[in-house]
């Protein structure tokens, strides 16, 4: 509820009950002095002129509503509201036609009507039925096998871009392939439904779509390999030196690194050590050392290491 | 009386010009040490060594090529233009962007015929002071001194084409006009794998390491907070340079961060901050970093020097190195970084030597080197 | 002599009795902001977290009132996108094209966060704001109120700061 005190009515001391808005004293007046009696229906006057304007407390959002005004004369309206303030000539005890067009964005609507003194009230617009979905789903890539690593959340909104806070069922679905990996349906709350699951075991895109009725959005996350598991390298002198490269690059669950992926080789010999930061190529890294004594060869990526070589002095 | 003021204001500037070219050097030095900057003036006959020298690097200093390249002696093997290439850099390298501001000098050993000078020339750049030390040989030629210039070897690279094959990063910024939500790229994951904060000679220092866990490039940046113990920040710093800012994937980058003048003594806290963007990048060129040992440079200064191997057909502007030392945990207990003021060439070598400090280097038992690069024209 | 220290005197009281109403009414302007951040979920809020939001969204009223009460768009710039952003917008245009304008003043704002996403990529808010509320038509005010409102805000994170992307009022929670 809207509470307000409205200054124009401050002075305005309540004599008994109110009745539809006019003081229900009648048997007081009959026994009362000339003055007051001239008080009372001053009373009674100014409460009929707070009659002065009705109006739905609650509206649709792109619905048209309607204001009843009751006296009569010229007044000013006013309607102030998110998006809306607009200022226009009425008569009174004439209907004020709000268009729906005015009443497009939820949320609260002043109306005041300006005779003599100023009048208002207030129109609560709510959001009408879901007609879009906004849909984050985090992260963009994610390292396969990782728990509670994916997550969506989806905003229901009307076609005014108003957020519904009705509960409305929104469906995730999560696919990687032609396997499904989650499928549930979530009611919103307070205008927002999420879910959160583990990434798949497979590196490739997943699919993830949030469904209300016939609304759909789709997002697509990109599996990745997580860390390189038994990196191994093997190598070879030639005439420059060493070729050292290793074997297919992949994580523990057998997914090859992508291209890009750093493998840092170090040697180590007498004359000190190399070191070479090279890229994955075609799921392998290879790198030239140069060396003419035996040598200690070593890689690693990340916080991953690999297997030693050790590779005799040139002949 | 009228002429009073003119006269004293010429007899003070004469007076300043005299004291300028005989009086006090720029910097005071100890005895024996000849030095020299820029100055107006005439040079002396070169009837010394020294003098030799100091008319040569005056010269240089000046950028007048050739009266330094004709005062060089009769055994130099050098032509005008390598000889000027020489000082002044080439191919967009650091020296092409830098100025000799100071040099000074001392005989290493001298007879009649012929001396060795040790000079060490500061030089001016767009990332701060560098300081490059070198012996130039000085020969006797009828009555005056001459330096001799050494012919520097050029890598004899034979021509050929280097297809390149190592992959590239783009990066497609969504329009103005993306719906929220609907186009979602997120930054790179970084993670800071190791941090130490120690004093050092000017103040605290926080290092360590931090590696790229993503399948993208990521440009890096590391600050650290020092906390008091009520938890108030005391200072804030970021690790500027001395970081290899763009990592590929599953590259490792060691950092520091130095607090002048700022004692650890009231620190209670370090709050560490890694920022990772999204960056185009390449993966080329590779950069080798051969016979990395652990030395000292002819100043008897601690130094871990190398040589960098460009193994990919694009020329290296302005390399970087970076370099972090362990102790025997395996603690990151130093990172020092240098610039090779030469570019790198395709399929070529440049050294480098990055300076550790004396009380760190016997803790010193292993070390890491990551080279950053710039190349002119390439993101 | 006398005279004219005297005058001195009166005018520098002048001047300070000037400044310290203008800083009051500075002070009172700015509205005050608390944060519940206890029925938070599923994510933690940060300290850090909350320390911005409670700035920020501070921020964004003092810009919003700026806005409505001035009819200029240029305070909306960096505390509101999206919906928020055009519907503040709008009410700026509209009013400004019928003479009109709206006063917040005395702002008082009860956050309640209900949902801080798994990412941290966007936070809901439950905001119970009272304030004194007039509408103006020129100078003559039509409407002068102290109200009580519910409003529901989403705010995600931008490049240095939290912005406001829908501000819905409600009739209640």
């Amino acid at each position: 509820m809207w509470s307000s005190t409205n200054t124009a009515l401050a002075n305005r001391e309540p004599v008994g009950r109110e009745f539809n808005g006019r003081v229900a004293r009648v048997s007081k007046l009959r026994h009362s002095r000339p003055f007051v009696h001239v008080a009372a229906l001053l009373c009674l006057l100014s409460v009929c002129a707070a009659q002065k304007i009705q109006a739905p407390t609650s509206v649709t959002a792109g619905e048209d509503a309607t204001i009843s005004t009751i006296g009569s004369g010229t007044a000013t309206f006013y309607l102030f509201g998110p998006g809306v303030a607009s200022k226009q000539d009425v008569r009174l005890g004439a209907d004020i036609h709000l268009a729906a067009k005015d009443l497009q964005n939820a949320g609260a609507y002043t109306a005041v009507i300006c005779g003599d003194p100023c009048r208002s009230t207030n129109i609560y617009v709510v959001a009408s039925k879901t007609s879009g979905l906004t849909f984050l789903v985090h992260p963009s890539r994610v390292p396969v096998g990782q728990t509670d690593a994916v997550s969506g959340v989806a905003f229901p909104f009307d076609q005014f871009h108003n957020l519904v806070l009705a509960p409305v069922s929104v469906d995730f679905q999560l696919t990687a392939g032609a396997s499904s990996l989650m499928s549930r349906a979530i009611h919103s709350e307070n205008g927002v439904a999420w879910f959160r699951t583990a990434s798949g075991k497979s590196a490739g895109p997943l699919q993830v779509v949030a469904t209300v009725g016939a609304l759909r959005a789709a997002r697509a996350v990109q599996q990745v390999a997580f860390e390189p598991c038994n990196l191994r390298i093997k190598g070879q002198r030639t005439s420059k030196g060493i070729m050292v490269e290793t074997e297919p690059v992949k994580d523990c669950a057998g997914n090859p690194l992508p291209d890009g992926t750093i493998v840092t080789f170090s040697a180590s010999d007498a004359n000190g050590k190399s070191t070479v930061d090279a890229p994955v190529k075609q799921g392998v890294a290879r790198a030239q050392l140069e060396a003419s004594d035996s040598m200690i060869v070593s890689a690693a990526s990340g916080v991953v290491t690999g297997n030693e070589l050790r590779i005799g002095a040139r002949p | 009386m009228k002429f009073a003021l003119p006269i004293i204001l010429v007899a003070g500037t004469v007076a300043l010009m005299v004291l300028a070219f005989f009086g006090v050097g720029v910097s005071a030095s100890p005895v024996g040490v000849a030095h020299g900057s820029a100055l107006p003036g005439l040079t002396s006959k070169a009837e010394t060594p020294e003098q030799a020298v100091t008319n040569f690097l005056t010269d240089v200093q000046r950028r007048t090529w050739d009266r330094a390249f004709s005062s060089l002696g009769k055994a130099s093997d050098v032509d005008e233009p390598t000889f000027i290439e020489d000082w002044t850099g080439t191919r967009g390298s650091l020296r092409s962007l830098s100025n000799l501001e100071q040099f000074d000098f001392r005989p290493l050993h001298a007879s009649n015929d012929e001396a060795q000078m040790r000079v060490r020339l500061r030089w001016t750049t767009p990332v701060g002071p560098v300081e490059d030390v070198r012996d130039l040989r000085v020969a006797h030629e009828g009555d005056v001194w001459k330096v001799v210039w050494p012919k520097e070897p050029i890598p004899n690279v034979p021509a050929q084409v280097i297809p390149v094959t190592y992959l590239r990063w783009d990066l497609v910024t969504g329009g103005a006009t993306d719906e929220w939500g609907s186009r979602n790229v997120d930054a790179p994951r970084v993670r800071i794998t190791s941090m130490n904060a120690s004093e050092s000679a000017e103040g605290s220092v926080v290092m360590g390491e931090v590696v790229n866990e993503d399948t993208i490039p990521a440009f890096v940046n590391v600050n650290a907070t020092l906390v008091d113990a009520s938890g108030h920040p005391i200072d804030e710093e970021s690790s500027f340079d001395k970081i290899d800012h763009v990592l590929l994937p599953k590259q490792v980058t060691p950092y520091r961060i130095d607090f002048p003048n700022t004692s650890l003594k009231n620190v209670k806290n370090v709050r560490m901050d890694v920022k990772a963007t999204l960056v185009p990048a390449s993966a080329d060129p590779v950069i080798g970093v051969m016979d990395q040992k652990i030395d000292s440079d002819v100043q008897g200064k601690a130094v871990l020097h190398g040589k960098l191997l460009n193994q990919s057909g694009q020329t290296v502007n302005i390399p970087h190195v970076i370099a972090s030392f362990y102790d025997n945990n395996g603690k990151v207990v130093w990172v020092s970084d240098g610039y090779v003021d030469r570019a790198l060439l395709p399929q070529s070598t440049e050294r480098f030597a990055v300076e550790i400090p004396r009380s760190l280097a016997g803790k010193i038992q292993n070390f890491h080197v990551v080279v950053n690069q710039y190349s002119l024209g390439q993101s | 002599m006398k005279i004219s220290q005297l005058a001195r005197a009166g005018f520098l009281v002048i001047a300070g009795l000037l400044l310290s109403a203008l800083s009051m009414r500075a002070a009172d302007s700015s509205p005050v902001v608390q944060l519940n951040t206890s029925k938070a979920g599923p994510r933690q809020i940060e300290s850090l977290t909350e320390r911005g939001i409670l700035r920020d969204y501070r921020f964004a009223w003092t810009s919003l009132a700026q806005a409505l009460e001035f009819n200029t768009v240029d305070p909306l710039d960096g505390p509101f996108v999206g919906d928020a952003k055009k519907w503040i917008t709008d009410s700026v245009n509209s009013q400004k094209s019928s003479g009109l304008s709206t006063r917040h003043s005395d702002q008082n704002h009860k956050l309640e966060a209900v949902f801080y996403a798994p990412e941290g990529d966007v936070i809901e808010l439950h905001d119970t704001a009272e304030y004194q509320l007039q509408l103006l038509d020129g100078s003559k005010t039509v409407y002068d109120a102290h109200v009580v409102m519910h409003y529901v805000v989403l705010m995600t994170p931008a490049a240095d700061r939290w912005v406001i992307r829908q501000l819905q009022a409600v009739p209640q929670f």
